[in-house]
């Protein structure tokens, strides 16, 4: 009897070291991100940009290597929270809460899950086991200020903002900055909406913004599609997009994108964690590192005059290399 | 103010409120009807979501946004049947199953989004529809006639609405039913078949109100299309008095505040964009408080009828 309880210990222990050790396996072979959205997947905007490239970076890695879950419609931060801690509390590798609103929740969540990673932005702040990350919205910002600059015929150039916030207040500032130097003369125009996810109210804006006499406009968040298809239905009216390429929308209208490469900066973080980093960076999106794209609407390259585009391109060398520099306003970083 | 004259601004601020004016004048015009009869419902805004989404997935499918205004009605009617049966046949509280209803429409709508779309993309709905003769007359042809057709229509409901609460038959038993269920149960008429009535006659123009943001304004769908317009115009019934002319003059208060802020913060004049934003909200609240006194309200507002109590 003795020697078949020990037999029964010996078993039991090997099962037990084997279930550890194959546990570990899997848990050193494939990073589970969970991703926490404001909006949806599929809004065209923000959130869909860092879906979109998280399915990307699975289907790079393989979904052996990588777990991806998402919550959606979360734009109020405490039932964030609840999601991020329910994330942590599975086992994520990595907890994404895709907003500079989520920051305190983050923060509160990320002291009682000391290694698991938390990543958000835009913005700045930082813990041991929290990434902050934002997108240099002013560059392609400035670029996209520069096309209208250059090319608008009514003079008037216009902004269909969503709240004067974060990512927003980033992208305007090098937007407004893109069109005075393009074009002192430039009548530039900014209104909100007061809120991100307005469709409606986002085209209304732009409609109003047209009626005003304005034929390049540009906006930031998930509403912004709305003020996209409202340019669709005016002859001569250009959209430039940003976030990611909007011109499925309206193909005939989105002249240009800033496109997020948020899938590299993912990628990064993963490597960061291989070598023990779990958190305490603050990464960048930046024409520098490839992971914002200016990109043209192939449909319609052929619209902008050759010396307007090169004029575009000396502009994002000089980004890059750091000659020039677009302002924000204090207190942004 | 650059490159644009005060006239044509002024021109411009009363055209966009009337093109505003549409959804709410609908789903105020539906709510008034079911707030008649007593019966709150606090879920306009999710049948507005639905609406807005039936509206939009017809008209994409089929080509034909008059269809998709149809379907979105019938999805409207079908919602009130529901919220019917919820808070009249089984007596559930009004306020609450009101919300339960918007909540069960914001999930439904999306999820049918995501299963059968997948992706936002637009549609070709309703191009303005400038009347002859008049759409060209200064000044108020800009402002008055030349917008879609169900701009139109909404403003032609207001004393459709107006003739048939006050002067109809049926209008009579719904302010009965609305003030005193009981007498009117003694008098032989079925107050629960009036409330059901009115509930889907509410739920159809609320699903309209849905339909004209997809197919009429905005052109596509998005998740939360309604962003709060449905409580608005559950507010507007209240600031209306529970009557269509007062719902009317609210409707278009609201509207051309909305506007007004807009065209301010467009010509960049010197105004804090937040405040512009609550303008609306404030003006609104404060023609409430200082216009209307005395509110009047349909007794049997939210009281589920019962035969036998008092």
């Amino acid at each position: 009897m003795k020697r078949f309880t020990k037999g029964l210990t010996a078993v039991f222990v090997l099962v037990l070291l084997v279930g550890v050790c194959v546990g570990f396996g899997e848990a050193s072979s494939k990073v589970r991100i969970a991703l926490v959205l404001a909006s949806t997947t599929d809004d065209m905007a923000w959130s869909q940009s860092m879906y979109d490239a998280l399915l990307a970076l699975q289907k790079q890695l393989g979904k052996d290597k990588m777990e991806l879950v998402v919550s959606e419609r979360l734009g109020n931060p405490v039932d964030a929270g609840a999601a991020i801690r329910q994330y942590a509390d599975q086992g994520f590798d990595i907890v994404i809460a895709h907003g500079a609103q989520f920051q305190s929740v983050v923060f509160e969540v990320a002291e009682d899950f000391p290694k698991t990673s938390f990543a958000y932005g835009s913005a700045f702040k930082t813990a041991p086991n929290v990434f902050a990350y934002e997108p240099l919205a002013q560059q392609g910002a400035y670029l996209n200020g520069l096309l209208a600059g250059y090319m608008t015929k009514t003079g008037i150039v216009a902004v269909v903002g969503p709240v004067e916030s974060g990512d927003a207040v980033k992208y305007n500032y090098g937007f407004e900055q893109g069109v005075r130097a393009a074009n002192p003369k430039a009548n530039f125009r900014i209104a909100y909406t007061g809120s991100f996810g307005d469709v409606v109210g986002a085209g209304e804006l732009a409609k109003v913004h047209m009626d005003a006499g304005a034929d390049f406009l540009t906006g930031s968040s998930q509403q912004a599609v709305g003020a996209v298809r409202a340019c669709a239905e005016r002859p001569g009216v250009y959209w430039l997009a940003t976030d990611m390429d909007q011109s499925s929308l309206a193909p005939d209208k989105v002249l240009a994108s800033q496109v997020y490469h948020w899938e590299k900066l993912v990628s990064h973080m993963l490597d960061l964690r291989a070598q023990g980093i779990i958190g305490g960076q603050h990464l960048y999106l930046s024409f520098a590192d490839g992971t914002l794209e200016f990109r043209v609407s192939p449909k319609l390259a052929d619209k902008i005059p050759a010396d307007v585009m090169s004029k575009i391109e000396k502009a994002k060398q000089e980004i890059i290399d750091g000659t020039l520099v677009i302002e924000l306003p204090k207190g942004t970083k | 103010m650059q490159g644009i004259v005060i006239s044509d601004v002024i021109i411009g601020i009363l055209a966009t409120g009337v093109r505003l004016l549409a959804p709410f004048l609908f789903a105020s015009l539906g709510e008034m009807f079911c707030q008649r009869s007593g019966v709150f419902n606090l879920g306009v805004e999710g049948i507005m979501m639905m609406g807005a989404f039936v509206g939009f997935f017809v008209t994409l499918r089929l080509g034909n946004p008059y269809l998709g205004v149809v379907m979105a009605i019938l999805a409207g009617i079908v919602l009130g049947l529901l919220m019917a049966l919820i808070s009249v046949t089984m007596q559930a509280p009004q306020g609450i199953s009101g919300i339960g209803l918007h909540m069960f429409c914001w999930g439904l709508s999306g999820l049918l989004f995501r299963v059968y779309v997948g992706f936002i993309t637009s549609i070709d709905g309703f191009k303005p529809l400038p009347i002859p003769g008049l759409a060209d007359i200064p000044v108020l042809g800009p402002i008055l006639f030349q917008h879609n057709w169900m701009v139109y229509l909404s403003i032609l409901f207001v004393p459709i609405s107006w003739f048939v609460l006050f002067k109809t038959n049926w209008g009579l038993k719904v302010r009965a039913v609305g003030v005193a269920p009981q007498a009117a149960d003694t008098l032989g008429v079925n107050v629960n078949a009036v409330r059901y009535q009115c509930l889907m006659l509410g739920g159809a123009l609320a699903g309209l109100a849905g339909a004209f943001l997809t197919v009429g304004q905005a052109n596509m769908y998005a998740d939360n299309i309604t962003a709060g317009r449905g409580f608005i115009a559950v507010a507007l019934v209240y600031f209306g008095r529970w009557n269509p002319v007062g719902i009317l003059l609210g409707s278009l208060l609201f509207s051309m505040m909305n506007s007004l802020q807009l065209w301010i913060q467009v010509l960049g004049i010197n105004f804090p964009y937040e405040f512009a934003v609550i303008l609306p909200y404030v003006v609104t609240i404060a023609a409430l408080a200082v216009a209307v006194k005395n509110v009047w309200a349909p007794t049997a507002l939210g009281k589920p009828f019962r035969r036998e109590s008092i």
